[in-house]
């Protein structure tokens, strides 16, 4: 079977295939939960073209609805004039031409889109006509007196044979058949495929695996198939005898089926990309497996498997719905002609499932549909049926074109008589002018109206601190941070505490891409952001002299993980040790659940410190400094940097932040990551820049190297002095508990021992401040608590086993300022923004540095925003749904109790409070630089010129703002720059749990 | 102190009525609309937790006073119904048997109440979720705690419906309903062999009382062992052994600590508790206790081997728990209650500890567990029939769920074609006869009225109204004219006394 005549559509399915990377979620496996674009296979069309595409391919929301945005608009987050705004940012035409006497188009749609244009189902409509006011019904009688008829009933043949012209376009046929008969061939499928798709992908919970699982999934498929009875007690009985006689060829068991299900060659491609979209999380997983078969356990996975196997029970179940719907076998794609015959049938059936029906109506179609499908429905009685919905559903049309214009008018303040006098062209012409947006360019409008609001906000901000330039003149310390939201907050609390302590943030792994293998950690992890790929080691190593201890640590400590492992594992298979094991470690059990549901904080402290007992201490050292001069490849990474690198990492680093000359005593370079029990999505709330780890042993690496006296001659000949009265310290911070973990102190030179002291105690108190604020977004954290009363929440909340939500994460992040960190200091910016360090006058006349950090920056903070947005607008569909009905799967995702598509995205939990907007980046450069460098980074062209992320200048000298607009270039912006002003943030967030604007803190200015 | 026990003890109802008390509070809070947002939250909470608090603070503290002073034992409270020949009790069961684990229980209870709160935040169905979970709560102490078989069974099919509720707790999900559906079918095998014995029961040993188990002597092999089979095959539901296995590894589509508590740790081991407690019964018929290892080996084989190749974490334990449970199903029916009395108990601890840790076995576990013997890891035949858990879920659904849905759409169908249209609905009228278009009926009721209303009117018509000379005239005349002499008699004292005295007979 490798005739010439295949081997063109070999080719063609695996450019198929290829394609598919781009519609299917790309999430690894969740233990390396890495933020990215949800659509990164749409960005190469502008982010509205992209999110409609999307919209069709899916179904799925792209837009909040409508109604949380009219919530916005009612609590002030919107306004009339952001929506006027918007709709020319929209670029929607004609907007002053008159509709009617006295109104514009820009007119009729703001109030359409205050209006709202849901429509009630003819119940409603009926009841609020009973029971509403008196006014309503008047008002609601002038409408319907107006009204045009619609066209007539539109052509119900026309509307099907659209609807089969659309398999293998938008739909397939499950989805048509669904619709048909009201059952849904696809959750059969599912329990069919589920176990075996798990089985073959698991990355280590069944010890037993289908012994035919090395020659792929078709053939390990196949031979369990054959031998499952599930098909008899089905009643498909002839269905295991064709799976016997296939091919052993997936190719050939494809290429039988395809044309089966559709004899039009072109429309494949199509039906294979809604097939796989029907199940995107199992899909995705699986062509994520195939892209990355490095990844796996051996086991071959290959997405032509899972397609063939797909497209096979498409063709069989639907052939077996089929033959039960029409009563004898018939090939699916005939159903059309079929149809065609028995219009009455055709109408009922799509009637029993339409939505604003008379219920009544409604009801008697759908029992009509089952009564079908258990038995024999004559031709009459479909007929009688079809004669009595054909008038309501021509009422249907009249009622929601009233009920339209209702709302329209109503909110335009007009009365019935006027309603009245309009007659029935204007109204049509206002009904059209409404009509005139689709639901998406509705969202769009209200999307760009709402990010306007936040933006106008931030930029008064920037207006009204741009004078104000907070800088200590001789800094005490320097603590470089991640540019990470969440940190936006520890470092306005620890300026407020220390006026004198200047503050950057870069990203968290702190120019230093690297495999990092711990003392502890059996292999080795990347720790840089996911596009880059390291090709250095770096290892954690016992300090000279306590090789003996560490040995000793590595003993006990493997002792007590294979212990633990004994006791999850064994009392779940092993038929002896089980029962024995389940005793033995049920007393301790019950204890420990006990504390841990008491005093979850005290309960983990006191665990930590035993285990610590227990294994041991062990002074480390790092291993950074290559011995030999081997090559480094991504492959075979080097173990340790040479000396040239080592300045070379530090000195880029330095520069990019813009830290190149007085430097404090104390530079602190501080990575975080996030600890938290009992949670799969773990790695979401760590630290993007080092791919969903932590970013401690970065952190820690850098401080090393800045600190060798080998790397500060080679910085010094590049004319970057650091002087011997300076000294770098490492440590991290975690964002859940908000304690922070130093490293290496005890090499900190004797000189530096009292100002570290200071230091120390001077960010653990800003850290607690940090948790008062975050306090006040979460429902059970005390109201207005002390710092001490705050930390000691959070770290309860860390250790809670039972805490969905141990902390939220990068949740309303909305914004990122690349600059000066005098653009922001002192403003309250409610941990919304990433903040980036970045200085304009050290950089070279091309802006080479800022191009850098956009390219690097850029991606990330897109890929957190847009993970969030899309997590948010549609969590069932982008997100992964509510966390408490997850099962962890294979080690490699959850599912929604034991049967279900496997779930993508952010949970429910992170996402709830999140305000869904594209992120906004504030450069501090001017408009030519940035024009130039966007222009010459394809990447960033992508993100930029089809609008993923709004791009704003603020220019370095004059500090005005402009902002880049794809179809208009850059417009200047203009507005108040007065903001509330408050002594400190406590001041401003106190008692306050909603979203907060932007305020100036005068506490910090000094 | 041992009048204190006394008085404890006869308050013990209140372990199983103060969850439905604050189920009740709570469920009247949902019906008032008092309970949405996360204000609301908090409170429904705190009176689960304080529910499940105050019944393990009691049971704790008869634990302490029996055992200074023994266990209280057998406490009748209440008579409840019943006849000559048998009654029905509010008694409570205050021995060893039950003290520990009506207290393990209301530990486990009020550790996963505290969990939930937390966990469930900002749920659409929180609130359901603690009516459930209380509900759940009351019933396993009726069942563990009462001191018959009536109330027993009360407490279990409360257990039953706080299932139901919580498999298809996200009850937009299709699966999660088909599978509550699928549960509660299921069990309701297992409520009729709990049904026909506690009947049975009533007639040969006269009550329900657990107490009157000790007369298993008394009856015959023949009626104790019918007596023996109908509770086994409620515990067998109850505990998913075999043939009912299927239920539970498609009951886990419910929150993480729903599971935890139902499947993983208290529910599961309702069945062996219940052979605990019939435990003198049971001896009386070797054969039924023969058959209980058979089953509970059968079980065991089917529970490995299926856990064997379990994907995901949740059904990987419940296969784990199904296993264990079936060897205290071996246990006991090698008379070994004991050993499998502990071996309930330390179960239980263990493996609640382990499901609300499901979601961290990313973090527990570090490799895959070692494959099974090359024989089995080769089979492809055996590793289907795993991977299909031998079709006993297809099984049951063909075999007990269709039916029973069938039987539903016929009854519906009945209804719907005949009953509906002999009753008659409301609106739905239609005249009978032309000329009198204001008289409008529905259904075999409207009819019959209508039938009646005209025969009556005719007769008014007729009789009455037809004016003098009619026969109705005539014959009223008549009585009016027997009734005056009547009269004019009782008038006379004779008669006047003799009619006192007739009444006086008539009332002795």
């Amino acid at each position: 079977m490798s005739g010439p005549r295949d081997l063109p559509i070999r080719e063609q399915l695996a450019a198929w295939v290829d394609h598919l990377t781009h519609v299917l979620p790309a999430q690894a496996p969740i233990r390396d939960f890495v933020h990215h674009n949800t659509l990164h296979g749409f960005q190469h069309l502008p982010f509205d073209h992209a999110l409609a595409a999307a919209h069709r391919q899916s179904g799925a929301l792209t837009y909040w609805p409508e109604s949380r945005f009219r919530e916005c608009f009612a609590q002030g987050r919107v306004t009339r004039a952001d929506l006027s705004a918007a709709l020319d940012d929209a670029g929607v035409a004609d907007l002053e031409s008159l509709v009617v006497a006295g109104l514009t188009r820009r007119d009729v749609l703001l109030t359409s889109l205050l209006a709202g244009d849901e429509v009630a189902g003819e119940e409603r409509i009926a009841w609020l006509r009973r029971e509403g006011l008196c006014d309503e019904e008047r008002m609601f009688q002038a409408c319907a007196s107006v009204v045009v008829a619609s066209p007539a009933a539109a052509d119900e043949l026309g509307a099907w044979a659209a609807d089969c012209a659309e398999v293998g376009e938008t739909r397939t046929w499950r989805d048509l058949l669904a619709e048909l008969t009201g059952e849904d061939v696809l959750e059969r499928t599912r329990s069919i495929l589920q176990r075996h798709l798990a089985a073959h992908l698991d990355l280590g919970v069944a010890a037993w695996r289908n012994p035919a699982r090395d020659r792929g999934f078709f053939a390990a498929w196949r031979a369990s198939a054959g031998f499952d009875l599930a098909w008899e007690m089905d009643e498909l009985p002839n269905v295991r005898d064709e799976i016997l006689h296939l091919p052993d060829d997936p190719l050939d068991v494809l290429l039988d089926a395809l044309p089966r299900l559709l004899p039009d060659e072109t429309r494949w491609f199509g039906y294979l990309e809604r097939l796989s979209l029907e199940l995107p999380g199992w899909s995705g997983m699986f062509l994520w497996r195939d892209r990355n078969p490095s990844r796996g356990d051996g086991t071959p996975v290959a997405m032509l498997d899972y397609l063939t196997v797909r497209v096979l029970l498409e063709r069989l179940l639907t052939d077996d719905l089929v033959r039960r719907l029409v009563g004898w076998p018939m090939g699916v794609a005939e159903l059309h002609a079929y149809f065609r015959e028995r219009t009455d049938e055709l109408l009922v059936r799509r009637a029993a499932h339409r939505a604003r029906l008379p219920e009544d109506l409604q009801g008697e179609a759908a029992s009509l549909v089952e009564q079908a499908r258990v038995g024999h429905v004559d031709e009459p009685a479909w007929q009688a049926l079809a004669e009595r919905l054909r008038p309501e559903l021509a009422q249907l049309r009249v009622n929601g074109a009233a009920w339209r214009l209702t709302a329209l008018v109503r909110e335009l303040g007009m009365t019935p008589d006027a309603v009245a006098s309009l007659g029935m062209q204007d109204a049509d012409k206002l009904l059209a002018c409404a009509a005139s947006l689709n639901a998406l360019q509705r969202g769009h409008v209200w999307l760009l109206a709402y990010e306007r609001h936040y933006r106008e906000q931030l930029f008064s901000a920037l207006a009204a601190n741009h004078p104000r330039r907070l800088s200590p003149a001789v800094p005490s310390a320097q603590v470089v941070m991640c540019m990470d939201d969440r940190e936006e907050g520890t470092r306005r609390h620890l300026e407020e505490i220390a006026p004198d302590i200047e503050t950057l943030g870069a990203a968290g792994f702190f120019g230093v891409p690297m495999y990092w293998q711990g003392l502890d950690d059996p292999d080795k992890t990347a720790l840089c952001p996911v596009v880059v790929q390291p090709r250095h080691l770096i290892r954690e190593l016992p300090a000279h002299g306590a090789e003996a201890l560490a040995v000793r640590h590595a003993a006990r400590r493997e002792k007590r993980l294979r212990w633990r492992e004994r006791f999850y594992q064994d009392t779940r298979r092993r038929a002896l040790a089980g029962p024995l094991l389940a005793a033995l470690g049920s007393v301790p059990a019950l204890a420990a659940l006990t504390a841990a549901t008491l005093a979850p904080g005290w309960f983990a402290e006191t665990r930590r410190r035993w285990r610590e007992q227990f294994d041991g201490r062990v002074p480390t050292r790092l291993a950074l400094t290559a011995e030999r001069d081997d090559e480094a490849t991504p492959e075979r990474p080097r173990s340790g940097w040479s000396e040239e690198e080592q300045v070379e990492r530090v000195a880029a680093f330095l520069r990019m932040i813009g830290l190149t000359r007085d430097f404090a005593p104390l530079v602190v370079i501080f990575g975080h990551g996030s600890n938290s029990l009992n949670n799969p999505h773990l790695s979401a709330y760590d630290c993007g820049a080092c791919s969903g780890r932590h970013g401690g042993p970065n952190a820690r690496v850098f401080a090393a190297l800045a600190n060798r006296p080998e790397v500060r001659a080679g910085l010094a000949r590049q004319g970057l002095a650091i002087g011997d009265d300076s000294w770098f310290v490492a440590a991290e911070h975690n964002t859940c508990d908000d304690g922070v973990e130093w490293y290496d102190l005890e090499g900190v030179p004797e000189r530096f021992q009292q100002a570290l002291d200071r230091l120390v105690g001077q960010i653990g108190e800003a850290c607690r401040a940090h948790a008062a604020e975050r306090c006040r977004r979460l429902a059970s954290a005390p109201m207005r608590p002390t710092p001490w009363q705050a930390r000691r929440h959070m770290l309860s909340r860390a250790n809670d086993l039972s805490q969905a939500r141990p902390e939220l994460g990068h949740a309303t992040n909305a914004a990122a300022f690349i600059g000066r960190r005098q653009m922001s200091r002192g403003l309250f910016l409610d941990r919304r923004v990433f903040l980036i360090s970045y200085d304009p006058t050290a950089d070279d006349a091309e802006g080479r540095i800022v191009e850098g950090i956009l390219l690097a920056a850029g991606p990330v903070g897109a890929g957190i925003a847009l993970e969030y947005y899309f997590s948010s607008v549609d969590n069932e569909r982008f997100g992964c749904g509510s966390k408490v009905t997850h099962n962890l799967t294979g080690l490699f995702g959850v599912m929604e109790g034991a049967d279900s598509d496997l779930r993508t995205g952010l949970p429910w939990q992170m996402v709830e409070i999140h305000e869904p907007m594209r992120l906004l980046v504030v450069v501090e450069q001017t408009t030519d630089v940035l024009t130039a460098i966007v222009q010459r980074q394809p990447a960033l062209q992508e993100l930029v010129g089809n609008a993923w992320i709004v791009v704003a200048a603020k220019d370095p000298a004059s500090g005005a703002i402009q902002r880049y607009c794809p179809r208009r270039g850059w417009l200047p912006w203009s507005g108040p720059a007065v903001l509330p002003q408050v002594a400190r943030s406590a001041d401003w967030f106190a008692g306050q749990s909603a979203a907060l604007a932007p305020a100036i803190i005068l506490g910090g200015a000094r | 102190m041992k009048m204190l026990l006394d008085l404890l003890a006869d308050w013990v109802w209140l372990v199983p009525v103060l969850p439905l008390l604050a189920v009740v509070v709570t469920g009247i809070r949902v019906l008032l609309g008092r309970a949405s947002g996360d204000a609301a939250e908090p409170l429904t909470a705190r009176l689960a937790s304080l529910a499940a608090f105050g019944g393990l603070a009691l049971l704790l503290a008869i634990d302490a006073l029996a055992l200074v002073h023994g266990a209280p034992g057998h406490r009748r409270l209440a008579h409840w119904f019943g006849n000559g020949n048998w009654e029905a009790t509010f008694s409570f069961m205050l021995d060893p048997l039950s003290l520990i684990l009506g207290t393990l229980t209301a530990l486990i209870g009020w550790l996963v109440v505290r969990f939930s709160a937390n966990y469930l935040h900002r749920e659409a169905g929180f609130h359901r979720f603690f009516i459930a979970l209380g509900f759940f709560l009351s019933g396993m102490q009726f069942v563990l705690l009462a001191g018959n078989g009536l109330l027993a069974f009360v407490g279990w099919e409360m257990c039953g419906i706080s299932s139901f509720l919580l498999i298809g707790y996200a009850w937009h999900r299709p699966v999660a309903t088909g599978n509550a559906l699928f549960a509660f079918i299921t069990n309701r095998a297992g409520d009729a062999g709990f049904l026909l014995a506690l009947g049975l029961a009533a007639a040969w040993l006269g009550g329900f009382e657990w107490t009157a188990l000790s007369r298993a002597k008394e009856i015959s092999v023949v009626n104790d062992r019918l007596l023996v089979i109908g509770f086994v095959i409620a515990a067998l539901a109850k505990s998913a052994q075999l043939p009912f296995t299927a239920w539970i590894t498609r009951a886990l589509e419910g929150p993480t600590p729903s599971s935890a508590i139902f499947y993983g740790a208290v529910m599961v081991h309702a069945g062996v508790y219940l052979l605990l407690r019939l435990e003198p019964l049971l001896v009386q018929v070797p054969d039924v206790m023969i058959g209980l290892v058979i089953v509970g080996v059968l079980t065991a084989i089917y529970a490995w081997l299926c856990g064997l190749v379990q994907t995901d974490v949740k059904s990987a334990l419940i296969f784990g728990v199904v296993f264990q449970v079936a060897l205290m199903f071996v246990a006991i029916g090698l008379g070994w209650t004991t050993l499998a009395l502990v071996h309930l108990c330390l179960h239980a601890g263990w493996r609640i500890w382990q499901f609300l840790l499901a979601p961290s076995w990313l973090s527990i576990t570090r490799e895959r567990p070692p494959a099974p013997p090359a024989w089995l890891r080769n089979n492809q035949l055996l590793y289907t029939i795993a991977l299909q858990r031998f079709w006993l879920d297809k099984l049951a659904q063909t075999l007990l769920v269709e039916p029973t849905q069938s039987f539903s759409r016929d009854v519906r169908g009945l209804e719907a074609h005949f009953i509906d249209r002999a009753i008659g609905q409301p609106g739905q009228g239609r005249a009978l006869h032309s000329e009198r278009p204001l008289v409008r009926v529905d259904g075999l009721p409207g009819r019959l009225l209508a039938a009646l209303s005209d025969s009556l009117q005719r007769i008014e018509y007729r009789l009455l109204l037809r004016g003098r000379g009619g026969a109705a005239e005539k014959l009223l005349h008549r009585a009016g004219a027997y009734l005056r002499t009547i009269e004019g008699l009782l008038e006379q004292p004779r008669y006047l006394m003799m009619a006192v005295m007739a009444t006086f007979v008539v009332i002795l």
